[in-house]
């Protein structure tokens, strides 16, 4: 395991050294994932987008003058092109496809079926869920990585689940 | 499956977030025992909270695989690649300060080009720090003027005019100690001639004061001699009447 700090390695990608930066995409894999897939709530397209913006961040990291920010730095990149590809998304068609075959009488819904659920949530309540419940970050570290109030960030958690489960219903995934 | 009571939902998700204090909980513990809906509805949050965790840890195992092809990716992508995405070529963090070093001074050195005030108008130049001199306090007119000719001078001048620069600069210099000393001079003069006007006043008002008071001397003098006569008129009298008065009384 490689020991060298994220600053050190950011100043070898700068220096065009590919093992370096292959270490910081082991470290900072998976929030960029988990931001991508907050926002564009697919698996496919969030690793589509958490690969481009892995690939970006290799050709941009000489703007980075502090490496100690890399992992936010990236996290920023990967959100900015998930809400950009979104919103082509949206462009392309307004709304997001859910041929979801039902399946009756389930007593928990399939992995595919909550997907699509989370999918279908608006932006600024799925990207918390996925923060809270995927990445298993606590509600204070979500408030300050979405800088908003703790309370605003239950606020938006019950109503996430509230709504996921109205749409779980609706797709007959809920018991 | 009948709905749950609309004013509790909020309250059965905090439950299931883990939002509620004990108290809360009791209550809400309370409600759903005697409420089947309610129940139902918390106990199908509850099972989707978990499918949610459960769909993380599944993203989870398959993360590092996610990863490994992100850095299969990135290894693969030849150096033209990312050459061709960039906008500029890559060099190391010195190379790229001088090379903004080079073109930060490249910069410098047009602008000033074309703004420095060549070839210097000698005499313009003489006139405008003249004028400048006249308007500057007395104190600070030798430091102030120098000053102003060394910057032109620096700014106006390339280095590579180093006779000319040190010629003028001279010239300058002398016409310019020159033009403060006649400055100091004619205002000294200026000043002893005040001075002198003003002691001229002082000398004439004392001479008038000495004038009014011999004035008044003389008065009070005549005023005096005058009282005196009187006085003395006053005795002749009183030892004429005294004279005549005496041979009655003796006889």
């Amino acid at each position: 395991m490689d020991e060298r700090s994220d600053k050190e390695l950011a100043w070898a990608s700068q220096q065009e050294d590919r093992t370096a930066y292959a270490v910081l995409v082991q470290r900072h894999y998976k929030p960029v994932f988990l931001v991508s897939l907050g926002v564009l709530g697919n698996i496919h397209d969030a690793e589509d987008a958490a690969q481009d913006a892995m690939i970006k961040g290799f050709e941009c990291v000489r703007q980075l003058r502090d490496g100690s920010q890399f992992g936010g730095w990236i996290v920023a990149i990967a959100r900015n092109l998930s809400i950009n590809l979104l919103r082509k998304r949206k462009t392309a068609a307004k709304a997001p496809a859910l041929d979801v075959p039902s399946e009756p009488e389930k007593t928990e819904p399939s992995h595919e079926g909550l997907q699509q659920a989370v999918a279908r949530l608006p932006l600024d309540l799925r990207l918390p869920l996925v923060m809270y419940y995927f990445d298993g970050q606590d509600v204070k570290t979500v408030a300050e990585k979405l800088a908003i109030s703790t309370s605003g960030v239950y606020g938006k958690l019950r109503t996430a689940i509230k709504e996921l489960h109205e749409v779980l219903t609706a797709q007959g995934d809920t018991p | 499956m009948n709905r749950p009571c609309p004013e509790m939902q909020d309250k059965v998700a905090d439950y299931v977030l883990g939002a509620l204090d004990s108290e809360q909980t009791e209550a809400l513990e309370k409600h759903l025992g005697g409420c089947e809906a309610c129940r139902q509805y918390a106990q199908s949050l509850q099972h989707e909270a978990q499918s949610l965790v459960a769909l993380g840890r599944r993203l989870d195992a398959d993360m590092e695989a996610r990863r490994d092809r992100v850095i299969e990716a990135l290894q693969d992508m030849s150096p033209v690649q990312t050459e061709t995405r960039r906008l500029f070529p890559p060099v190391g963090g010195f190379l790229r300060m001088s090379i903004a070093a080079v073109l930060v001074l490249g910069a410098g050195v047009m602008i000033g080009r074309a703004t420095a005030p060549r070839p210097v108008d000698v005499e313009q130049l003489r006139a405008d720090l003249q004028a400048s001199v006249v308007a500057a306090l007395k104190p600070a007119v030798q430091e102030s003027v120098l000053t102003e000719v060394d910057r032109r001078l620096e700014s106006g001048l390339a280095a590579n005019e180093a006779s000319l620069r040190s010629e003028l600069a001279e010239q300058l210099r002398g016409d310019l100690q020159l033009f403060a000393t006649q400055f100091t001079t004619g205002s000294d003069r200026r000043m002893d001639k005040r001075f002198a006007e003003f002691a001229q006043l002082i000398e004439g008002a004392r001479l008038k004061d000495r004038q009014q008071v011999a004035r008044a001397l003389d008065r009070m003098e005549q005023s005096r001699a005058r009282d005196k006569a009187q006085f003395g008129m006053g005795l002749q009298s009183v030892a004429a009447l005294t004279a005549k008065a005496t041979p009655a009384i003796q006889h």
